[in-house]
């Protein structure tokens, strides 16, 4: 009976802590069924002539959860008036679609590669990849505009690929997740005369799917999510990704903003969705030695 | 081990290495010189008509008060955020272990907010924050006078709170993980000895946890670092002083192409990253022996 009381705290507390992690989530997906006058009424604070003569002195932003008439005006602006809108998607995939494909190759190639290196030094070596992968994006900028400059690709994508495509992060991910592999099977593999290529390929991949698969979605959502590099290396706004001409309509065009929001985090929140299991499961055997 | 660097594992690594040397390393120790030197030419990619100037750019920098700040600020926010999130998530993944019944659940809450793009919730963060945002609505109700949320010393709080709330679950994955890792035998064995719940929490699973630990430290750093995109999109360039952080000193630095500046801060936050990352994986080493 005790342990039963203990229980429904525990779900008790947990429910909260969720509903407060929710809270905005939700308000932006309600939100986005909203007209757009009423959004320019909860969300603005200005004044309006009707509440002077109320005597109403000071006005806050009101979020309410629920909208007062439920209407698609919101999506059909950003999705069909707005083609633009539809445009800086591509742009952004783009972007994300070949760092995410590159950065899984290449980390699986490197994370196999120090696991199966006999060299005295490796450790030193994976420590550099460690050291890169703390440092502030911004410490690295400095380093990526060197080259892009001298590849002559500062103006390109590329500029923000290639470094995505070899950024350590994956290679640190992915050579953890190998650590869960049982030894054997590697020795046994060896016995029956496989070479290291095979063994890659029939043992550890099948293995590591979910590994693969968390890191397919963490590059996902990082690049999706893009801000920084595109300001500095992406000059022409018809070639900006979404990101970040969603902090600007959020100033300019707040009528829409919740659809905008809604329709650009669709993508990597059905990722979530479909790849829960393979997302928990990819970390978790990271932090298994 | 052996003293020869060349192996079939040197062969699946190197695609990744070169790579990573050509966009990170090579261009790194390039912008290291700049370090040393003073030039009245920049912007430019080679310092030409540059003098060497030994360590004066690093005394300059510990003179210089907008670095010392950014620092300070950015030692501060860590000092809170990596122990904080990761007392949390702690506490949270033993509560949904002890439900384990809703188990998946609860983690895809938590988890949502890493897969939500910044750009999709800083209208919502603005619209709860603002000085005449809902939550100075809620304080006016109680007749509370307004908090400047954004501006001011309580703002580096409102940005661990958004770095709470999009990083918990991550770590909320690893720490549930990490904990049905421990074999039940030994939660059993303590309990036979008369261990206390309390004592076996802290001898068993704490001490059980430390691999994970030092995971959930270097992911917390990380994160840490990139929770700039959101004070960045809320804030600007020059926020309050409280969060002026060393990625808004080194992002302005970049713009103002102070790249000696830029350069000098980067080889110390190397070097403080390194000394750090050195301390994590020895202390895991000991710990996990």
């Amino acid at each position: 009976m005790r342990a039963k009381i203990f229980d429904i705290v525990i779900i008790s507390i947990l429910t909260l802590l969720s509903a407060i992690f929710l809270f905005p989530l939700l308000v932006t997906v309600t939100n986005s069924f909203m007209p757009s006058s009423e959004i320019i009424t909860n969300y603005t604070s200005k004044l309006s002539i009707f509440d002077v003569l109320n005597g109403i002195a000071k006005k806050f932003i009101n979020i309410k959860l629920l909208p007062g008439t439920l209407t698609a005006s919101q999506y059909k602006e950003v999705l069909i008036d707005q083609p633009s809108y539809l445009l800086l998607m591509i742009n952004s995939l783009k972007i994300t679609v070949p760092v995410v494909i590159g950065n899984v190759l290449v980390s699986l190639l490197s994370a196999y590669g120090f696991t199966i290196w006999r060299w005295k030094y490796k450790e030193a070596v994976f420590l550099v990849y460690i050291i890169v992968m703390l440092m502030p994006l911004q410490a690295v900028l400095v380093p990526n505009y060197i080259v892009a400059d001298m590849l002559g690709i500062k103006d390109s994508y590329l500029a923000i690929i290639l470094p995505g495509i070899f950024s350590p992060f994956g290679t640190f991910l992915l050579r953890q997740t190998m650590k869960a592999v049982p030894c054997e099977y590697f020795e046994a593999a060896k016995m029956d005369g496989d070479n290291d290529f095979k063994i890659l390929l029939n043992i550890i991949i099948p293995q590591m799917k979910s590994g693969l698969a968390a890191l397919a979605m963490l590059v996902f959502i990082e690049y999706w999510n893009i801000v920084e590099q595109v300001v500095i290396f992406v000059k022409d706004y018809y070639k900006e990704p979404l990101s970040v001409f969603l902090s600007r309509i959020s100033q300019d065009n707040i009528s829409i903003v919740f659809a905008a929001s809604c329709v650009y985090m669709f993508l990597p929140f059905y990722f979530l969705m479909i790849g829960q299991k393979n997302l928990e499961k990819g970390i978790e055997l990271s932090g298994i030695k | 081990m052996r003293k020869n660097p060349f192996d079939f594992g040197l062969l699946f690594l190197l695609p990744g290495l070169i790579g990573f040397v050509i966009f990170f390393i090579w261009p790194f120790i390039i912008s290291l010189g700049y370090s040393f030197v003073e030039s009245l030419r920049f912007p430019m990619d080679k310092p030409i008509d540059s003098v060497f100037v030994g360590f004066k750019n690093y005394l300059d920098l510990f003179k210089n008060e907008s670095y010392l700040m950014s620092l300070r600020n950015t030692l501060i926010f860590m000092g809170i955020c990596v122990p904080l999130n990761i007392v949390l998530s702690l506490l949270a993944a033993v509560m949904i272990n002890k439900v384990s019944r809703y188990k998946e659940i609860f983690v895809l809450i938590f988890l949502i907010p890493l897969v939500i793009p910044s750009g999709s919730m800083i209208f919502f963060w603005k619209a709860l924050f603002a000085t005449d945002g809902y939550l100075n609505y809620i304080l006016s109700l109680f007749s509370i006078s307004e908090v400047n949320w954004l501006e001011s010393e309580i703002t580096r709080y409102v940005i661990v709170f958004i770095f709470i709330w999009k990083n918990l679950g991550y770590n909320i994955v690893l720490f549930v993980a990490g904990i049905n890792n421990i074999p039940k035998l030994y939660y059993e064995a303590a309990t036979v000895d008369g261990a206390g719940a309390v004592k076996s929490f802290f001898d068993i699973t704490l001490s059980n946890l430390i691999p994970t630990f030092v995971l959930v430290t270097i992911m917390s750093i990380i994160n840490s670092f990139k929770v700039f995109k959101e004070i960045y999109l809320l804030t600007g360039s020059y926020p309050h002083e409280s969060i002026y952080m060393l990625q808004h000193f080194m992002n302005n630095m970049f713009y103002s192409l102070n790249y000696p500046k830029l350069t000098t801060a980067t080889s110390i936050l190397v070097l403080i990253i390194t000394i750090l990352s050195q301390a994590l994986l020895k202390y895991e080493r000991r710990k996990s022996v």
